[in-house]
């Protein structure tokens, strides 16, 4: 028993010790936004002291010549406006995709299984080309963009869940004079609401950190996404501005870890949904 | 299964037709939504160094007339992606700029005439812009002449010419590669008593700073062949005549350096803006449009200085620094009317308002080949020098690298003059990459 | 009954998804597939000029060191991602104090974006690199480590979870047997955790197989193809040829076709391997 404990407790030392190895490049970068640029790219490990030592001003600089703040709100836009349409939208669908299940909702589905395999690259021209005739360059047309690039995945989950709800409930609903979308959004959401969570975590993700898609679909002179904003840091000016960067990047994980902290135990069951795909 | 898939793509046949239809009325309405009777500039900017102030300026335009522009900024070595992608788009740039005839030729079709607009009327040299094969139309016309050379650091010189075996007493009697070599390799042994760190910045290979070698360098021993053989437009192939002394002051920049080459692949133009702001070099290759930068890194006026880069070529006793354009601004033809009459007036507003002026000469340092900037004076050191150069009866250097057959061909040139830099490459790949690259990319441009 | 009235609410049901589907995916990969054999600079130019751009593509040296060096990197990470991630559930999941802790630590590099997680590695990369005066651009193998580094960091978390979940199903009155049985610890891992683990490996090894063929921001963030795009990645490459060059613009196309299929290819034998009952409608 005192041997089992005590090769606990050496384990225990052995995974703080990687833990601490393991954020290290997290606060390194934490570190060095406090740091005069010049500074950053001789010694990254020196602590800002003195001379090197800026206080604010890399984050001042970084906000100001990324437009930080606009584009933090726009990829919050974005992500949620994205999310929400790929939630509704799809799950209606693959409602009726397994309740229907004629050779139309068949065709859809294989289609959808499809788009799963499809990389980005494929389309990438092409894509961000009709989405500029049609006038989907803004943040509202991404959304769009994005429930059609990214419907496979969530129908693929939702078909999955709705496949295991037993029809009857939904019959009995129907029967009792219920409406076709009263039923869905009365009876089948709420039995769905677990699987709709995990889509919700798995999509927020892809689209927060997504780049290319944004990048030659949006307007870039009108709206940036984060990660295109800290990309742009890089040559956008001539030079790299590694103290500019280094805010920036400390202002794009903030937000990160603050959503997983609240949402870790969603974020986890979102993973386990996704690990699914095929 | 295999019965769904046929179905599948006969459904997707017919839907496709429907989108189609979709599509066309979508770009129908975009374009009529966004006109208006002012109309509109939208500039695609190539200089990244100059973006804030072009915002600037853009933004006190709008507040004063009304007329929205837009500035976009395309990131170092990716203007040419960067005009094609915005090119493609519904509401494409109004104004966008091409760096010479090579880079005409891929954007003919989308050039208008401004033989009658202001900017054109107010060229010093109208010879100086671009015009279609049959001398009619003028397609593109140029708004920044710019020099470059070896910046060098006034404090840093002085104190080195006051050692008692200095191999000189004076900036001026630099005057050849072998002098320079002399000096530089002087400095760097003594540059513990000097307090720097090397002769020369490092010649960073980032895309921030790597244009300073594969195109600014390299052009000097371009001059130096196409002068010999009396080759003034683009030719099919080059012989690399010069290549000799190519080699000689890019080991000169590597080996009397602050900076180990191994480390160079990933230093940027703000590290060697840095270091030469920071005193630690006493030589730094770049142009007038560095002032900017260094100023904002706390140096003062009298500080610097600018020499030309030579190379040992014959008759380099003579040579000044080398000035010349790659910025030639062109209006789309395929914008609206209203927009192409906005842009010219925007143009016309840029070189002869005092704030355009302003913005134009001290804000973003060019020296500008307009009449109406005569009045004006520049407080950027830099381009006094090239003033100063000018009339010294010194020949200057001209940018032929506006010759260059592709983009491509400047970054295999990059990449393999990093690989040789770094020991990981032979010079013979640089000895290709400009000789036999040229006579290929010129082919594959040539059909394109 | 039933089906037939849900039926006649395809409108409201499927329009919406499937209208932003064919604008989204449907026209722009059936676009993209006859766009591979034109030459281009925008659509409306289109030529068809048949498997021309295939045979440039397949005539680019680059794009060859692109897919072999993919493939090293997707072998190599695959490799140590799912035996560490492996090894790292299995640990946690024994009592060890402050499990919780360490499980939140190891995922929470996932959650990054490409291009963040990018520049926090060049810095932490050429900090190191610099002590030995380079930097990480100095080589395509440079490159290639740092992106296995960068992407160990980053993707060992997801899969712990994954065989966290997997091991927590594990039947216990099996491995209790064992023990009661006499076989030890070691033994009860080799004979019986790993078998009755393979569903969750199986599909930890196609997650990263899967990923690491499609990394592209890691890539253009930390190295960008540098030097002289020898630590250039498939996706990268066909980024580069498509947008990079004038008049390329067919030939990135087809490289992209051919992508497709190998990652298409991928997923086959995945879907070949587990036997979801889920795949096929």
């Amino acid at each position: 028993m005192s041997e089992k404990t005590k090769k606990s407790g050496l384990w225990s030392v052995f995974f703080t010790l990687v833990s601490i190895l393991w954020v290290f490049p997290l606060v390194l970068v934490l570190v060095n936004s406090f740091k005069n640029k010049a500074y950053i790219s001789r010694n990254a490990f020196s602590i800002p002291v003195g001379r090197a030592f800026v206080g604010l001003e890399n984050y001042r600089r970084g906000i100001e010549r990324t437009d930080l703040i606009a584009s933090f709100g726009w990829t919050v836009l974005i992500t949620v406006g994205s999310v929400l349409l790929i939630l509704i939208c799809t799950s209606m669908c693959a409602w009726w995709i397994v309740r229907v299940d004629n050779w139309a909702a068949r065709t859809l589905y294989v289609l959808f299984l499809f788009n799963m395999v499809v990389p980005f690259q494929m389309v990438m021209f092409t894509l961000s080309k009709l989405a500029d005739m049609l006038g989907l360059n803004t943040p509202w047309g991404l959304c769009l963009v994005y429930l059609g690039f990214g419907a496979g995945l969530a129908v693929f989950i939702f078909t999955g869940v709705i496949k295991g709800i037993p029809r009857e409930l939904e019959e009995s609903a129907m029967i009792d004079g219920a409406s076709i979308p009263r039923t869905f959004f009365g009876i089948v959401v709420p039995i769905m609401r677990p699987s709709i969570v995990s889509v919700a975590i798995l999509e927020a993700m892809w689209i927060w950190n997504d780049f290319l898609l944004p990048y030659l679909t949006l307007d870039m002179r009108r709206f940036k996404t984060m990660s295109i904003a800290i990309q742009y840091l890089k040559g956008g000016y001539g030079s790299v501005d590694m103290g500019a960067m280094m805010g920036c990047l400390v202002l794009a994980i903030i937000p990160i870890v603050i959503f997983y902290l609240i949402c870790q135990k969603y974020i986890i069951k979102g993973v386990l949904a996704g690990a699914v795909k095929g | 299964m295999n019965h769904t898939i046929t179905k599948g793509i006969g459904l997707l046949a017919a839907l496709t037709l429907s989108v189609g239809a979709l599509g066309a009325c979508g770009s129908a309405q975009s374009a009529d939504g966004g006109k208006t009777a002012a109309g509109k500039v939208f500039f695609l900017n190539f200089k990244p160094e100059a973006a804030d102030q072009w915002k600037a300026i853009a933004e006190e335009y709008t507040k004063e007339t009304g007329v929205k522009v837009d500035v976009q900024t395309a990131a170092s070595n990716t203007y040419e992606q960067t005009l094609k992608s915005e090119m493609a788009k519904s509401q494409a740039p109004t104004l966008f700029q091409v760096n010479g005839p090579v880079g005409l030729a891929s954007w003919k079709s989308y050039t208008a005439d401004m033989s009658k607009s202001e900017v054109y009327r107010q060229l010093t040299n109208q010879d100086l812009a671009l015009k279609s094969d049959d001398g009619q139309q003028v397609l593109g016309v140029p708004y920044a002449m710019e020099t470059y050379g070896l910046i060098y650091n006034k404090d840093i010189m002085g104190k080195y010419m006051k050692l008692p075996d200095a191999k000189v007493k004076s900036v001026k009697e630099i005057n050849s590669f072998d002098k320079l070599k002399a000096v530089a390799d002087d400095i760097q042994q003594h540059k513990d008593e000097l307090g720097v760190k090397g002769a020369f910045t490092s010649a960073g290979f980032d895309s921030s700073s790597d244009w300073r070698f594969k195109t600014h360098l390299a052009n000097i021993p371009l001059y130096y062949e196409l002068k010999e053989d009396k080759i003034a437009t683009q030719p099919e192939s080059v012989k690399g005549t010069y290549l000799p002394q190519f080699k000689q002051i890019f080991d000169l920049y590597l080996k009397d350096s602050t900076t180990d080459p191994k480390q160079l692949s990933s230093k940027t133009g703000d590290d060697a803006n840095s270091e030469f702001a920071l005193g630690e070099a006493a030589l730094y290759q770049n142009g007038t449009w560095a002032w900017t930068d260094l100023e904002k890194a706390g140096m003062s006026k009298d500080q610097i200085g600018m020499m030309p880069i030579y190379i040992g070529a014959p008759g380099e006793k003579d040579q000044g620094l080398a000035t010349g354009s790659e910025n030639y601004w062109c209006i789309n033809k395929k914008a609206s009317k209203d927009d192409q009459r906005a842009t010219e007036k925007f143009l016309a507003w840029m070189i002869t308002s005092e704030k355009g002026k302003k913005a134009m000469s001290s804000d973003m340092g060019f020296t500008t080949p307009f009449k109406s900037f005569d009045d004006v004076k520049s407080d950027n050191p830099l381009v006094e020098e090239a003033v100063k150069d000018s009339k010294s009866g010194k020949t200057q250097v001209s940018w032929n690298f506006t010759m260059m057959p592709s983009e491509q061909w400047k970054n295999d040139l990059g990449n393999a003059l990093l690989e040789y830099a770094q020991g990981t490459g032979s010079w013979d790949k640089v000895k290709s990459a400009f000789v036999d690259n040229w006579a290929k990319e010129y082919q594959v441009n040539r059909q394109a | 009954m039933v089906v037939r009235s849900i039926r006649r609410w395809w409108v409201l049901f499927t329009v919406p998804t499937v209208v932003a589907f064919i604008v989204g995916f449907i026209v722009p990969f059936l676009m993209g597939v006859w766009l591979s054999l034109c030459r281009f600079t925008t659509v409306t130019d289109a030529r068809f000029i048949g498997l021309a751009n295939y045979r440039a593509a397949l005539a680019d040296g680059e794009f060859w060191h692109a897919l072999v060096y993919t493939v090293a990197f997707t072998i190599v990470t695959t490799v140590v991602v799912n035996v560490a991630g492996f090894a790292v559930a299995y640990m946690l999941t024994k009592a060890i104090r402050g499990a919780n802790v360490f499980r939140s630590v190891f995922f929470m590099p996932n959650l990054i974006g490409g291009i963040v997680l990018g520049y926090i590695w060049l810095l932490l990369l050429n900090g190191v690199l610099s002590r030995w005066g380079r930097s990480i651009t100095y080589s395509g193998m440079y490159g290639f480590w740092g992106m296995v580094l960068l992407y160990c960091w980053q993707q060992i978390g997801y899969m712990m979870i994954i065989y966290i979940a997997g091991l927590q199903a594990l039947p216990g009155d099996v491995l209790e047997a064992a023990s009661v049985d006499g076989a030890n610890s070691r033994q009860r891992l080799m004979l019986i955790t790993l078998p009755l683990m393979m569903p969750s490996i199986t599909v930890c090894t196609f997650l990263t197989v899967t990923n690491g063929f499609k990394m592209f921001d890691q890539n253009l963030a930390l190295t960008n193809g540098a030097p002289s795009n020898t630590s250039e990645l498939l996706a990268l490459n066909i980024y580069r040829t498509f947008y990079g060059r004038t008049g390329f613009e067919g030939v990135g196309q087809a490289k992209a076709v051919v992508f497709f299929v190998i990652v298409a290819l991928i997923a086959l034998i995945q879907n070949r391997l587990t036997t979801s009952k889920e795949v096929t409608a």
